[in-house]
This record gives C-alpha cells, structure tokens and sequence, in this order.
C-alpha cells in the first residue's frame, strides 16, 4: 500500500491533465489519513494486548472515533475525550455502588445521567460537545457489562478508562508525530483572510453609501468570518503552544473586529438615513470626514494587509479627527444638523478608535514574540435551552424504552443493544438530518460487521502472530478510513471501522464463537436502529420553524439584555451572542428567502440598537448626569427594551416619546445627547424592520434641539 | 519514593504522581516557549515536544525507580 502516490506519476502528467494533479493530491491526502489510521490502530491494538488490557478492540474504536485529518482535531477531541471517559466512569462507578442490587432504579438513574449529558452536548458546536456525549456513554459502557455481578464494575472501569486513555494517546502521538497535517495553517489563513477583507471593504466603502443588500450580505460574511474564527481557534490551541500562548489575544482580535464592525454598520447606516432624508450637506460633511480613513488604509498593494503599518496610519488619523471635526463643524448654523453631525462624528471617532485597536491587535498577533497580557474576553455563545430539553427528554425515552424492554424480556445481549442506542442517539443529536445520519450509520455498521464476519470466521482461524492478525483484518480495514474521507457518504466510513471493530473483539488470546458473534450483531444492529426510531418520534428541534423564530425573538432580546444585564463585560457577550445566534439561524434557512433577509434586517437593527444602548448604560454608569437626567435616559432605555422584546406600534411610540424627552433633559453634556440621538435615529430607520412599527405616514425625527 | 502510593485506599503506580508532575512541567515549557517562539527554531516542533516529554517523564521515572 503506497501512502503517497510516486511523484513520477504525477509530475509529468500535471501539465497535461490539471485534474489528473489535482485527483492524485487529493487522493494522496486521503491515503496519507488511512495509513496514519491504520498504524495508529495496530500500535493500539498491540500496545493493548501487550499490556494485557481486557479488550483491545475498545482501545482500537477509540483511535477510530478520534482520528481526524488534521491532528489539532484529534488533540482536541482527545482532550475531552479523555476528560469524558474519566467523569462518565466515575460517575458510572458511583452509581453502580448507590444501586448494585436495584436494577431498575439504576437503569433509571443511568438514563437519566446519559440523557443529561446529551442534553449539555448541545450546549456546544466544539469538540466539547463530544466530551458531553461520551460522559453520558462511558458510565453505560462501564456498568451495563458489569451489571450482573457488580463487584467486578471498578475493574471493568479500570479496564476501561486505561483502553481508551491508550487508545487516545497512541492515536495523538501518530497523528500529531507523522506527517502531520497542520490545522494552524488553516486558523492564520482564514483569520488574515478575515483581516483583508475587513479592511478592503472599509476602505472600498469610503463613498458613504452602502446598499443595504450588500451591507446585509457583508455583514453577514464578517459574522460568519468571526464566528468560524473562534471555532478554529478552540481547536488548535491544543495542537500549537504558541497559537496557545496567543490564545487570548486572538479572542480579543475577535472581539474588536465585531466591535469595529458594528459601528461601521451604524455610521453607515446613519449617512445611508442622512441622505434619504435629504439631508445631503450633513451626510457628505460625514463622508469628507470618513474619507482620511480610507486614505490611512490606502497604502501601496504590498502593504496594504500589513496591520504595522496600517496601526500607525490609523492612530494619526483618529488625532486629527478632532481638529477636522472643528473645522467641518462650523459649516451648520441650525442646532439640528448640527446635532446629526455631532452623532456622526462621535460615531466616526469611534470606529476609527476600533479600527486601530483592531489592526493593533493583530500587529501583536504577527510577532514571532507575544509580551505582556491583555484583557481576558470570551465568545459567549447563545444558547437554546429548548432545545436542549428535547434532547435531553429523547435520549431519556430512549433508553428507558430500551431498559424496560431489556428487563422485562431477559435478553442476554441487551447491554449491547443499549450500548450502541446510547452511542448513536447522542454522537448524531447535532448532526442537520440524524434520520438520515443514523441510517447511514446502519448501512456502513452492517457492511462492517459482514466483512468482520468473513475476517474472524475464515481468515483468522488459520492465521498465528500479530502480522497474521494484521494481514487478515488490513484488507477489510483499508476501507473505513477511506470511505470517511469521502464527502459524499458522511459517517459511513466511521461506522463501517466501528462495527467491524466491535464485532471482531479482538482478544488475546481470540475466542471463536459464533453464536455468541451473530447474537451480538442482531443486538448492535437493532441498537443502531432503535436509534434512528428515537429520531423518528422526536425530531430535533434545531432548524426546524419554531426554533428558527425562537432564535429570532432571543436575537431581538439581546437590546433587552443589553439594557438590563450587569455592565460587566456585557460589551463582549453582546457582540459574540448576537452573532452566535445569527449563525445559528442563518445555517438553517435558504440564503436569498424571505426569512433569510428578515433575520439579518434584525441582525443589523439589533446591532446598531444594542450598540447605542450599551453606550449610554456606559454613560450612565460614568455617572455625570443629573439625577433627573439619569431618570429619563433609564426610563428611554427600558422603553427601548421594552420594544425590541415586544415589537409593536403602541411601544415603538412609547419608546419614540422617552427618547426624545430624554435628548430635551441631557442637553448639557453632548455626549449622552449624541448617544441618545443615534439611538433615536436607528429607531426611525426606514430599512429596518421596525419600520412597520412606524406610524404612518413616516415621520421624520423632530427637531430635537 | 514508593513504589507504590494509595489513593484513599486505591493503589496506583508510583509512576502516576511522577507524570502527572511531567505533564505540568511540559505545559509551563510550553507556555514559555510558546510566548517566546522558541518552537519556530526546531524542524518538528511536535517530535521535539514529545522527545522531550519523553526525556522528561524517563528521568524522572529513572530516579524514582533507582
């Protein structure tokens, strides 16, 4: 078996045939994976029979489920792997000792314990959700064998627990040790992809007016940019000590670039309103004001992505913004435009500020050397507790099912079938469409456990030594590894490996008995079933119509949060949870619907809204307001509130009403007032969706002043 | 060092404390060298870490079982 294809094959050929190239390298990566999943196994599954541990086969499924191409993948899985086996033996144990001669108040408490666990996986979209599922699982695998004799349970944990934990580190060792393939390429690329498209579209937008399609789709690309950042960077921190050591500061990168563009949506926004309004001599004094802006990122082709010198740039031009705002200022005689202008101004400081804080960080980022520490921030996600409880109740029916069945009928592979029901209800519960997850799980298991069949039963038999071994299992075991590198056959390959393995239980020495082997394959392949049943009776919620509008309301609420939460770190899980939630929903609706370009109407409205409200609870909490003032700009907030958690006419004129009083009351200090008009101003968009809310005919702000 | 250490009454290899203590000892090095850039100048920066994971956790393995 060649690993990696000769390079005379395809080095003259490439010219020629471009695709013929680009077959051989996808091909040569996809055998590179098979090689370095197969040495992984044989060195585990030898490893295991060396050290004379119990089961062999369950240190092998373990390099299985967590080998992956990309070795910060399987170290990341690895790690909660691990910290998953460790709690769900432990808790397994702890159970079996509080019930050994209950066996149905302990199926219950088990259930129970497994359901919860899958209830939490959904919690997260890393690996941390799999740290969850196994939690749940291996307290069954520990205790479900042991059942009927529990005195033999902490054993079977050790067993266990030292399978899997072998079966980890070997599969790490290989895939980080051979031919690695990096994730960290990956992270730098997309976060510099990030980086360069940010600063393009800022400096391509320095025009003043932005289509709101355009903005809706930009928008929605740097969330996604951002929130496929984060995902990456959970993951290779495990593989790389210095993308670990650079851990936090790429958090805050993160946080900045949603920051920056959140105020760049609103001063577009702003000029967008400006102009509709005809109010063109303020909008285009905003736009001369934004151009230097576009100018500092407008540097020669070769160092127009460099955030060194884009830094410097930037931070002179956010001293200048001042004096130009003067000057620019003295233009406007009546108050009002000159209020707008102030608005746009305190906005267009800001996000020059944000800017250069942005390219700052990832000027650090850029240094061989990290110094000194930064701020600590987290991606909060948005979390659908709803959800969760469906999942948590289905695993739970599931296995109660499966319990009763399995007491009451007296059927000696049961724990099996169990087993496997567990396995596949919680490894599937994130997956788009488990239904179809798990029937697919079902054909690669079955044709696994065929080829098993034909391994162990005419193969083996005649065959003496580990390269016997490896001879008759290679040829079967070539084909899962490649099969899931296959895009087209998701959880095939995986499931085809799996249920050969788990059929095959290897021992040393190996016991032939095929009762016992069809026995146990009826039971895994009814398990497996039983699974795919579960999902029929209680389908996930994720992605379905309610949840979508479920999400949607909680995005909306998000200005509710900002307005009422602690002021503590409320910057940062505003802007990663509004997006969070956005992602979440936009994966599961068709780009160009209807309710596509709704959600992201309220995206940007939320994020504009949200902003202006967090500014002035800053403002609040810098406490140099009168106690009059500080009333009514609560007062305005909570109406605010108020709207975005129940969007109607009669509290979008309330809010409308509070707002204005609020900008008479704090006419002394210009920036509560300026935060206050920006928030007025995002309420009168026309393109938002609170547009519908506006009484009719429009109408434009009053004259506040 | 015994060979041996009981856990609330588990017996567990003396060996286990000596890696658990390796293992933190690997990710101090790592945050240092990490912060510094140090792996940039090793051709296999994961072979390097696991050879000297592996030097670390022999040593001291060597000097308990002496």
């Amino acid at each position: 078996m060649s690993a990696v294809p000769s390079p005379e094959a395809s080095t003259p050929m490439a010219p020629r045939w471009p695709w013929l190239a680009g077959f051989l390298s996808g091909e040569a990566r996809a055998w590179l994976f098979v090689a370095k999943s197969l040495l992984a196994m044989y060195i585990t599954g030898w490893l295991a029979m060396w050290l004379q541990l119990e089961q062999p086969s369950t240190a092998m499924i373990t390099v299985v489920v967590v080998m992956h191409p990309q070795s910060g993948m399987v170290l990341a899985k690895s790690f909660y792997r691990a910290i998953g086996t460790v709690t769900g033996s432990l808790f397994g144990l702890a159970l079996i000792s509080v019930f050994p001669q209950q066996r149905e108040l302990f199926l219950l408490c088990l259930s129970l314990w497994v359901a919860l666990c899958s209830g939490g996986a959904t919690f997260y979209r890393n690996f941390m959700s799999y740290g969850f599922v196994l939690a749940g699982y291996t307290a069954a695998i520990v205790t479900l064998p042991a059942i009927s004799n529990p005195l033999n349970a902490f054993d079977s944990a050790v067993m266990r627990v030292s399978e899997v934990l072998l079966g980890i580190v070997v599969s790490g060792v290989v895939s980080d040790l051979v031919l690695p393939a990096r994730l960290r390429g990956v992270l730098r690329q997309s976060a510099r992809a990030q980086f360069g498209q940010f600063i393009d579209f800022v400096r391509g937008s320095t025009g003043g007016s932005i289509p709101r399609e355009r903005m809706e789709q930009a928008h929605l690309a740097f969330v996604r940019s951002a929130v496929q950042l984060e995902d990456l960077r959970s993951s290779v921190i495990f593989e790389d000590p210095e993308a670990h050591a650079r851990s936090s500061r790429m958090r805050l990168l993160n946080q900045r670039y949603m920051a920056a563009s959140t105020s760049f949506q609103s001063l577009h926004h702003l000029i967008n309103r400006l102009q509709r309004r005809g109010a063109h001599d303020v909008a285009d004094a905003l736009v001369a004001l934004y151009r230097p802006i576009g100018d500092a990122l407008a540097v020669e082709p070769a160092q127009q992505h460099e955030p060194v010198w884009l830094t410097e740039r930037l931070r002179d031009c956010a001293r200048a913004m001042p004096a130009h705002v003067l000057s620019l200022r003295d233009g406007f005689t009546e108050p009002a435009a000159q209020l707008e202008f102030d608005t746009g101004a305190a906005l267009l400081q800001r996000f020059a500020d944000e800017l250069g804080d942005f390219t700052a960080t990832e000027a650090a980022l850029r240094k061989p050397q990290i110094r000194g520490s930064v701020e600590r921030v987290h991606f909060r996600r948005g979390h659908d507790y709803t959800g969760a409880a469906v999942a948590v109740l289905r695993t739970f029916l599931t296995m109660v099912t499966l319990s009763a069945f399995w007491v009451a009928s007296a059927w000696p592979f049961g724990a099996s079938a169990m087993l496997l029901a567990t396995i596949f209800a919680g490894l599937l519960a994130a997956s788009p469409n488990p239904v179809g997850a798990v029937m697919n799980t079902l054909y690669g298991y079955a044709a696994g456990m065929t080829m098993a069949g034909v391994s162990v039963f005419v193969l083996m038999p005649g065959s003496e030594g580990f390269v016997m071994l490896i001879m008759a299992t290679l040829p079967f075991l070539l084909l899962g590894p490649y099969l899931s590198t296959c895009d087209t056959l998701p959880g095939v390959g995986a499931a085809y490996t799996l249920g050969f393995l788990y059929i095959l239980a290897l021992k040393n020495p190996m016991v032939y008995d095929p009762e016992h082997f069809f026995n146990d394959a009826i039971a895994q392949l009814a398990g497996v079933a039983l699974s795919a049943l579960a999902f029929v009776f209680l389908p996930r919620v994720t992605g379905s119509r309610w949840h979508r509008e479920r999400q949607l309301r909680r995005l909306r609420e998000q200005v509710t949060l900002v307005a009422r939460a602690p002021l503590e770190g409320l910057a940062w899980r505003f802007e990663s949870v509004s997006r969070d939630l956005l992602q979440q929903v936009v994966a599961h609706t068709r780009s160009d619907s209807d309710e596509a370009r709704e959600l992201l109407a309220w995206s940007l409205a939320v994020q504009e809204s949200g902003r202006a409200v967090l500014e002035l609870r800053r403002d609040l909490a810098a406490g140099d307001l009168s106690a009059q003032g500080r009333g009514h700009v609560d007062a305005a907030l909570q109406s605010v509130a108020r709207l975005y958690q129940m969007p109607a006419a009669e509290a979008w004129r309330r809010a409308d009403r509070e707002v204005l009083a609020a900008i008479g009351v704090v006419a002394a200090t210009p920036r509560v007032r300026q935060h206050l008009h920006a928030l007025r101003s995002a309420l009168h968009d026309p393109d938002s969706p609170l547009a519908a809310y506006l009484p009719s005919p429009l109408t434009e702000p009053a004259d506040a002043a | 060092m015994p060979r041996e250490v009981a856990f609330h009454g588990v017996l567990m290899p003396g060996l286990v404390p000596v890696l658990i203590i390796s293992l933190v000892l690997m990710v101090l090095i790592d945050m240092v060298a990490g912060r510094l850039g140090l792996y940039r100048h090793v051709w296999h920066p994961s072979l390097f870490r696991f050879a000297l994971f592996v030097c670390l956790f022999g040593a001291a393995g060597l000097l308990l079982l002496r």
